[in-house]
């Protein structure tokens, strides 16, 4: 079975918290990751996001399951801006991952 | 107090509020001569007073009735946030798209972004507005930097800002009083940090990837894509953390160096000039920033995006 989640049902439609991406992508996103076929991230209806937020949910997301996992993950109804910080947060992830960052 | 506290001003005025006081000084604040502050000036006091209250300084404010602009700084909630109550003889304006007054930085970071945004660029919430781009990049940089201030500064920290449509500047400035970007990488046990001056500790904050707080709620590219969004409008920040200044202006080279007279201010400071004309395109702004400091590959990756 195919896990949706609504990005604004949880946060609302601005994403500034770091803290809650992660602890989001805890509990609700990376147990499902080997179980589930398909992971949709529905940003519909965010109108607004920040590199802490998206950096937290989708970097973390890749460093923790490797690149191979964008197999799986599905971003739905993303702004243009909001697609900008997660292709930048898949490049955080993939840097993590080959060691280049530290943070 | 000063007469100007305005962008020659502002380093003088920090270097005051810098200097050095023993247990149990009195600090006394004449207004009297003040007759221009920026937002940057009222984040910095504020924070200073604030500091100074906890520290239990005993603290005057004089030469108010004197002050030419005595209904500006109450309209800007500066006494307000400086926990003196004053009598207001003037009826209050709406702010929006005007100014935002001096605002205590608490844990709704989202929130807070929202308003001050909304009242910098009133209408660009709306997608397709005139103001959107403006509304979106204020709304970054706020909850940006102040995330920092909830996370690394260990101290209080306030925002401000101001819309001067004449010259058509948007001006945002946010302080803290807390313990500064070098203490804070000190504190990490950053090894690197070591023998590291104020100036270049802040000069390593804006490098991608660098944070005291560290992954997952803090990756350290906050600071990196303020100052990337500042070059990219061709806009002006200003960072002061203890000695330190570092400016990036016209140029776009940053410049580093340190407050008049050997002060020290205690916290950190992060001022912010955009110019209106220049914040168009806003997702291409983002993009560009984060290009250029190689956060994003021009290969891109296999990311699935649906409608």
């Amino acid at each position: 079975m195919n896990l949706e989640l609504s990005i604004r049902e949880h946060f609302g439609s601005h994403l500034a918290d770091g803290a809650k991406a992660a602890e989001f992508r805890l509990g609700r996103i990376d147990p499902y990751v080997e179980i589930c076929p398909q992971i949709i991230l529905d940003f519909t209806g965010v109108r607004n996001a920040n590199s802490s937020f998206i950096n937290a949910l989708v970097a973390g997301l890749i460093e923790q399951h490797n690149v191979s996992v964008l197999k799986k993950v599905v971003f739905k109804g993303c702004n243009p801006s909001i697609q900008v910080l997660i292709q930048a947060a898949v490049e955080l992830g993939v840097q993590k991952i080959a060691g280049r960052v530290n943070a | 107090m000063p007469a100007q506290i305005n962008a020659d001003g502002l380093l003088p005025f920090l270097a005051i509020l810098g200097r050095p006081l023993a247990a149990g000084d009195e600090v006394v604040l004449d207004f009297s001569e003040l007759r221009r502050v920026t937002p940057a000036g009222l984040v910095a006091l504020v924070a200073t007073v604030v500091r100074w209250r906890r520290e239990h300084h005993p603290m005057t404010f004089a030469g108010l009735k004197t002050c030419s602009i005595l209904g500006y700084l109450q309209r800007m909630d500066v006494f307000k946030t400086c926990g003196v109550e004053l009598q207001e003889t003037f009826q209050r304006h709406e702010a929006k798209g005007r100014f935002v007054p001096v605002r205590f930085i608490d844990h709704q970071i989202s929130a807070m972004g929202t308003d001050l945004a909304g009242c910098l660029a009133p209408g660009g919430e709306e997608y397709g507005h005139p103001m959107c781009d403006l509304y979106d990049l204020s709304w970054y940089v706020l909850t940006e930097i102040a995330n920092n201030v909830r996370q690394h500064s260990h101290g209080l920290g306030y925002v401000s800002a101001q819309v001067n449509r004449t010259e058509g500047f948007v001006r945002l400035a946010l302080a803290d009083n807390g313990c500064g970007i070098l203490k804070s990488f000190q504190d990490a046990g950053f090894k690197w940090s070591e023998g590291m001056t104020d100036a270049e500790a802040i000069c390593k904050a804006l490098e991608p990837t660098v944070s005291s707080k560290g992954s997952p709620t803090n990756e350290g590219v906050g600071l990196t894509l303020v100052a990337g969004l500042v070059r990219q409008t061709k806009s002006w920040l200003m960072i002061v953390s203890g000695c330190g200044v570092l400016q990036i202006g016209n140029d776009l080279k940053p410049k580093a160096v340190n407050l008049p007279d050997g002060a020290r201010y205690q916290g950190t400071l992060v001022v912010m000039t955009f110019r209106q004309q220049n914040v168009r395109d806003y997702a291409s702004l983002l993009h560009a920033a984060k290009t250029n400091v190689g956060l994003l590959q021009r290969s891109g990756k296999a990311i699935r995006f649906l409608p």
